[in-house]
């Protein structure tokens, strides 16, 4: 029964899932502009986000009332001031721009959503595995019954004294060469064990704290296409990538006050940091310096012994890394989380610099893992110059320099 | 047969003795005192087996282990609001001055996240001292809140309390006296006056605790101005220092820096130097000849050199060689370190006959460091203990610690109604105060300053005030009842106010002395005195004692006496001989000496330590003042003695006590034991032939004579492809001034252990300098005088008594050929292919293999948690301490080594910086902590793969050697060979 209704589903989210690439490759022009610009605060037919439900917009009285619908919106859209709007912001479209996103909230047809799906698919694969064993086990039990009843069969007939399942396991143990062998494959196993154990001691592969703000990096940086340096912006020049402070949050923030009671009390969080009520209070950036601050504090995801030294701007700007070949599609997941290797070993930017993990994420192999295998490019700067020069002679080839070649593996590079 | 013999295990057992009988039961004759070492009774009697014991041990163990495997939760708090300027994780430069009465330095703080960790020079030369007091703005003994009546208390009733007594005492004609440090501070000097405006009868008494009156009046009646003299050194051909530590603590910091200017033989040219002193001082120790004499013997040999220069024949002979050299010299300067007015006047006219002022010496550029007025401060003295003034407001000053009647000035404060300390701390003179009013640390503090005639410094805050103290112009300000803040009162004081800011130093408006020259002579004759005349002295570490409760400086080792955390009398080893006084070495190795009482004008100081100190003339004492606080702090309070009851010198009356002292030395040797650590040759052998003194031992081999590294056994390293961080070494530059360590400690996160700790030879320098002495004995003279080897070697420890000195900064050489890294068992300790030796602490398990093999002894092994340890309650054992740590270094744990990493985070700071503007590293830019801290240029650091950097130059000069040459361990640290000029 289980498989059957698993099967209903492996269909449908195939389905789901061909639907949304057809939809995708007959993207038209509105559907561009409304996911790029407007979709961060619409939503088409699902009620209001942070900005009203579009279709309810669109045919409220304000617009079918007057006498050119079509013309308002237009000028609406443009500039949203002129019609006392404040929290909306002017949008540099066109009218035939606009035009081509009213056509497409007309027309749209909502989606099944597959996220659903997906996540009950790998609470299924575990359970798979699971009863897997219980059936390995099932059948091995019953192996021992037809065996020992074949045995004993075999020995009535000879009219030798027969035995019962516990006695011939019994006895099959306590020969002495089975002794050794049963003991040594007993040995071999916890070993086997305690160092897998061991070995799993300090790996923070899919670590995901709880966090004061269910803040999500899917609506950020997927959704709104947020840069993932605006945020944590001194990723770029210095060695922390940064949490970003709560007045960058406000940039936005300040205005998008988040469309449900959930979405208000996350955000609203932010607005206590300054000792702001989201519901009653304004926020001024004038007054910003009288408001009673109090950090948000966040519990660290990825968390740094403090003998080793790490520095973005060595990655990010000269080593020109982007940020998901560290941190996975953090624009696809929720709360900040520790990607696994597998994980990244999947991403196109390492597939493309050949960089395949064989380390845990965030242990000193899984750093010399990329450092053995990813090519500094030399070319475009002046530092390199000289090196690469030395380099070429030295090594006779013209290119294939890896961070290892040039002190990449040293210890005093990271840990002083 | 066999069963009938009986052996006996001694005679005891043949006798029967009953101990015989005892010890066959036992394994002691004595009980062993168990319940001591268990400390809890209750243990004896518990009924825990050992079995159950081990259990309960296992499964704690075991419980500990799985509980440690758990990711502990870090928090991550970011500001609410990020200022602009603040990136996390880049260092922000900001320039200010630091002046707190006694030294004086226009720097450039390095900041991170909001706090200041680091000094770097700007412009001036920072002393040890100076770099160290970026720790003091984190010293937890500071003042939290203003006092009243030694309660804390807070600002409005202060500030109430005092207006309202400051009115009462100006209505009923009152005196109020101010009694401050040195002002050099103009805008400072306005307040002071309008203070005075507002109240009437205030007087503003400026003193120095290290004074230089006597040549300030010697300026004001030659000159017709009250100030110190410009000296330039570098244009001297001759310098001849009378006691002056024009290097270490006398005169304008830049005096060091001129000074090494002009002692560069790579230009086939030195000045000459002679000192004529009694104490060994920094500056002596760098003289070209030194000359020792009793202090009371200075004025006569002035008066005589005065006397030759103008053609007397009855000259002493020990000035002989100076007078011909001032005669013979183009430019020359004379000074002298004499409070006497007189003899001022007579090194005055010195000067002039030698034609120096306008060339070496410039009294239109004067120098305003020093001003303060002895007269005034004694008169004040009297007045208060005649009751004459009625509220008295210290600033900058400690006088009950450093006034030499501190007991009268302490007795005569019962007389004064308003008593106001603006102290930092609750020293001996806030504490007899009514109120405190705490100023604020230089680095939280806005000011200028004005050190000499046309040159201006500007203080900026670079990080808010820890506690709630006010700075000292505040107050002012507010007890003048004005409601301005001193930063509008300064911003309008400077046109273009952003850009001085900026720059923190800058060239001003200088005013044009008329200066007179009313040059007189007064006569001096050398006393015939004996017996055993004292003198005060400073030590670079401590100077005036203002900063005692800096463990930094506390264990920074003197360089000459090598001691730290101590002061004591020096004298020289045929004094002590005559006294009975001994210096000697316990089993350890740590040094002991006698204790003495002293007394100097019927003053007594009990239990003073003596260390017998080469250089110390004969018949003459020292002690350096700065020790003996009473109320400085945990670290600065109790330790050594107050030598401030002694500044004025004379006759010493010495008596041997019973016990004896516990020195904290880190260097027990004193001399090279004939072999050639330092190099050295003179100035016309180094003109002659550049390599000179620089001689490289050959070696017999089965091909002939060759040179250590040319029968290697290592595999060479590739230095060609990248860098090759090299540091070179010029030992003719190094003053031994230590400002290097003190910036090695604040960069690399230091730790200090402690008087103890140092004693048994664990202190923590990752950099030190090595001093040594010359001895009357050499290889030479012992193969002359036919001498044996063993009596050569035993005489060769024995320093001169009027030794050459050499100074030798030792950091980890970074061997190529690294004799560490073969030895450690975990690889802990490997090479790079930039020529540096990395120590990774996290791999280290302790053995101590590698500090074993290390022919420099550069590695410090961490036998404690320094850090967060009561055991060890200096700067890192304190949330405010704890905050001048570097974040980019890691704070060492127990039981690894750790040593010098080249400051590596600064190496990988410098090519990040290139890398991301793209383009190749700029040699300017690379510096060590200690490189940077050098202002003699003595250590000069750099890329020698790059041929246009100095230290390419400098690795392929004449004068380049390795240390310890012999051993082929091919070092990336070189030395320069020590050029003297004498003959």
């Amino acid at each position: 029964m289980v498989s059957l209704t698993n099967l209903k589903l492996r269909v449908l989210f195939l389905s789901v899932l061909c639907f949304l690439s057809f939809n995708s490759v007959a993207q038209s022009e509105g559907e561009q502009i409304f996911k790029s610009v407007c979709a961060a605060c619409h939503s088409i037919g699902e009620g209001k986000l942070i900005g009203p439900d579009a279709k309810e917009w669109m045919t409220s009285e304000r617009f079918t009332s007057t006498e050119d619908p079509e013309g308002t919106l237009i000028k609406y859209v443009q500039n949203p001031a002129a019609f006392g709007v404040i929290e909306m912001p002017a949008q540099a479209l066109s009218a035939d721009e606009i035009k081509a996103v009213l056509n497409y909230i007309n027309e749209y047809v909502p989606e099944e959503k597959p996220v659903a799906v997906s996540s009950d698919l790998s609470e299924e694969e575990e359970d798979n595995a699971i009863s897997n064993i219980y059936i390995y086990i099932i059948v091995l039990l019953l192996l021992i019954f037809i065996l020992t009843s074949v045995k004993n069969s075999l020995k009535e007939s000879l009219s030798q004294p027969t035995e019962t399942v516990l006695e011939s396991v019994k006895n099959y143990i306590t020969i002495n060469r089975n002794k050794i062998i049963i003991g040594f494959i007993l040995f071999v196993s916890i070993m086997y064990l305690v160092y897998n154990l061991m070995m799993g001691v300090g790996v923070v592969e899919k670590y995901q704290p709880d966090q004061p703000i269910a803040f999500s990096h899917e609506i950020h940086a997927g959704l709104n296409g947020v840069d993932c340096n605006y945020c944590h912006s001194s990723a770029k020049n210095s060695a922390h990538s940064g949490v970003p402070s709560a007045n960058v949050c406000m940039n936005c923030h300040a205005v998008v006050k988040g469309g449900d009671d959930e979405a208000k009390n996350e955000i609203g969080k932010i607005w206590k940091s300054f000792g702001l009520d989201i519901e009653t209070d304004d926020f001024d950036w004038n007054k910003v310096d009288t408001y009673t601050q109090t950090p948000i504090e966040w519990v660290r995801v990825h968390n740094l012994p403090d003998h080793a030294y790490f520095n973005h701007a060595q990655h990010v700007t000269v080593g020109g890394l982007e940020c998901q070949q560290c941190h996975g599609n953090m624009q696809e997941k929720t709360v900040g989380q520790v990607a696994t290797a597998e994980e990244l070993n999947k991403i196109d930017y390492n597939i493309k610099d050949g960089i395949e993990f064989d380390h845990p994420t965030l242990t000193m192999g899984w750093c010399i893992d990329c450092h053995r295998q990813k090519e500094v490019n030399m070319e475009e700067n002046d530092y390199y110059t000289e090196m690469h020069k030395n380099l070429k002679e030295k090594h006779g080839t013209e290119e294939g320099f890896t961070v290892d070649m040039i002190g990449g593996l040293e210890c005093g590079k990271c840990h002083y | 047969m066999t069963k009938t013999k009986k052996y006996w295990k001694g005679l005891a057992e043949l006798n029967n003795d009953p101990i015989v009988e005892k010890l066959a039961q036992n394994e002691f004759t004595e009980e062993i005192p168990v319940d001591e070492f268990l400390g809890d009774s209750g243990l004896a009697n518990s009924s825990t087996s050992r079995r159950d014991f081990l259990k309960f041990l296992g499964f704690s163990t075991a419980a500990a282990t799985l509980a440690a495997c758990e990711t502990p939760v870090n928090k991550v708090i970011p500001y609410v609001v990020k200022p602009e300027e603040t990136v996390p994780g880049i260092a922000n430069y900001y320039a200010s001055t630091i002046y707190d009465g006694h030294d004086f330095a226009s720097v450039l703080v390095k900041t991170r996240e909001g706090r200041p960790i680091k000094l770097e020079s700007n412009k001036t030369c920072t002393n040890a001292r100076v770099q160290a007091s970026v720790l003091s703005l984190y010293d937890s003994a500071r003042l939290r809140n203003p006092m009243k009546d030694g309660k804390d208390s807070d600002w409005k009733t202060v500030d109430t309390d005092i207006t309202s007594k400051l009115n009462e005492i100006k209505n009923n004609g009152g005196n109020i006296a101010l009694l401050t440090s040195t002002i050099i501070s103009p805008t400072t000097e306005k307040l002071i006056s309008d203070f005075s405006e507002k109240y009437g009868n205030v007087k503003h008494i400026q003193m120095d605790a290290l004074s230089s009156h006597g040549m300030l009046e010697a300026n004001l009646e030659t000159f017709g101005v009250r100030a110190l003299p410009n000296y330039n050194f570098d244009k001297a051909d001759v310098i001849v220092s009378f006691g002056a530590d024009f290097i270490g603590n006398w005169g304008h910091p830049n005096n060091e820096s001129d000074y090494s200017k002009g002692r560069n033989p790579k230009n086939g040219k030195m000045s000459k130097h002679f000192q004529v002193e009694s104490t060994l001082t920094l500056t002596g120790s760098n003289a070209d000849e030194r000359i020792q004499i009793k202090p009371s013997e200075q004025a006569g040999l002035l008066s005589n050199l005065y006397n030759a220069l103008n053609g007397s024949s009855t000259l002493d002979k020990r000035i002989a060689k100076i007078v011909d050299s001032l005669i013979e010299a183009k430019t020359s300067i004379v000074v002298c370190n004499s409070n006497d007015k007189e003899v001022q006047l007579l090194v005055n006219a010195i000067n002039n006959k030698l034609g120096n002022y306008g060339s070496t010496i410039d009294m239109q550029k004067t120098s305003y460091l020093r001003k303060g007025n002895d007269k005034d401060v004694s008169n004040l003295v009297d007045d208060i203990n005649s009751g004459k003034i009625d509220a008295l407001i210290t600033y900058n000053v400690n006088p009950s610690y450093n006034l030499v009647n501190a007991d009268e000035f302490n007795k005569g404060l019962g007389k004064v109604d308003l008593k106001i300390s603006t102290s930092l701390y609750m020293d001996e003179t806030a504490i007899n105060m009514d109120y405190v009013c705490p100023d604020n640390h230089n680095l939280e503090s806005w000011g200028d300053a004005n050190p000499s005639n046309g040159e201006y410094t500007l203080m900026q805050p670079t990080i808010n005030p820890l506690f709630n103290g006010r700075q000292f112009q505040d107050s002012l300000l507010s007890w003048i009842g004005s409601s301005e803040e001193y930063y509008n009162l300064l911003k309008n004081s400077y046109s273009s106010w952003e850009e001085k800011l900026h720059d923190g130093y800058f060239e001003g408006e200088q005013v044009n002395h008329s200066l007179t020259s009313n040059f007189s002579a007064p006569s001096f004759s050398i006393p015939s005195s004996k017996g055993i005349e004292f003198e005060i002295s400073e030590k670079i570490s401590m100077g005036d004692g203002s900063n005692s409760n800096n463990p930094w400086l506390q264990e920074l080792p003197d360089p000459l006496s090598r001691a730290c955390w101590d002061n004591y009398l020096t004298m020289s080893a045929s004094t002590a001989r005559d006294l009975g006084i001994k210096n000697w070495h316990v089993s350890n190795g740590a040094l002991n000496g006698s204790k003495v009482n002293i007394t100097v004008n019927s003053k007594t100081l009990e239990n003073v330590p003596v260390l017998i100190q080469p250089g110390q003339a004969v018949g003459s004492v020292a002690m350096a003042v700065g020790y003996g606080r009473t109320n400085a702090g945990k670290c600065g309070t109790g330790v050594g003695h107050n030598a401030f009851t002694f500044v004025n010198g004379g006759k010493a009356d010495i008596s041997i006590i019973e016990g004896e002292h516990e020195f904290a030395g880190v260097q027990l040797h004193h001399t090279m034991m004939g072999r050639d650590i330092v190099k050295e040759t003179t100035l016309a052998d180094f003109i002659n032939d550049p390599s000179s003194g620089n001689h490289r031992e050959k070696y017999y081999t089965h091909d002939g004579l060759k040179t250590s590294d040319q029968v290697t056994l290592w595999d060479k390293h590739d230095h060609q492809t990248g860098h090759f961080w090299n540091q070179s070494i010029d030992l003719t530059l190094c003053t031994g001034c230590a400002a290097c360590v003190i910036s090695c400690h604040a960069e690399n996160n230091v730790p200090v252990v402690g008087k103890e700790e140092v004693r048994k030879s664990r202190d923590m320098h990752w950099l030190r300098i090595d001093r040594y002495f010359s001895s009357e004995m050499t290889k030479e003279r012992s193969a002359e005088e036919k001498i044996s080897a063993i009596d050569m070697y035993s005489e060769m420890e024995d320093p001169s008594e009027n030794p050459e000195v050499v100074f030798q900064p030792v950091m980890c050489q970074h061997c190529n050929n690294a004799p560490c890294e073969t030895v450690c068992p975990v690889a802990a300790t490997t090479h790079s292919a930039e020529g540096l030796n990395h120590m990774t602490y996290n791999r280290c398990v302790g053995t101590r293999y590698c500090a074993n093999n290390c022919p420099y002894k550069v590695r410090r092994f961490n036998w404690f948690q320094y850090s967060d340890n009561d055991k060890f309650d200096y700067n890192m054992n304190d949330d405010y301490g704890k905050m001048v740590l570097n974040p980019d270094v890691v704070v060492r744990s127990r039981g690894v080594i750790e040593k010098c990493s080249m400051c590596i985070q600064m190496i990988q700071e410098i090519k990040l910086k290139a890398k991301t503007n793209g383009v190749s590293v700029k040699d300017e830019d690379v510096q060590t902590a200690c490189s940077s801290a050098c202002s003699t240029g003595a250590m000069i650091f750099g890329d020698s793969n790059d041929s246009s950097h100095e230290i390419y130059n400098l690795k392929n000069d004449p004068r380049k050697y390795d240390l310890l040459d012999h051993l082929n361990v091919a070092p990336s640290v070189f030395y320069q060979t020590k050029v003297r000029n004498k003959s």
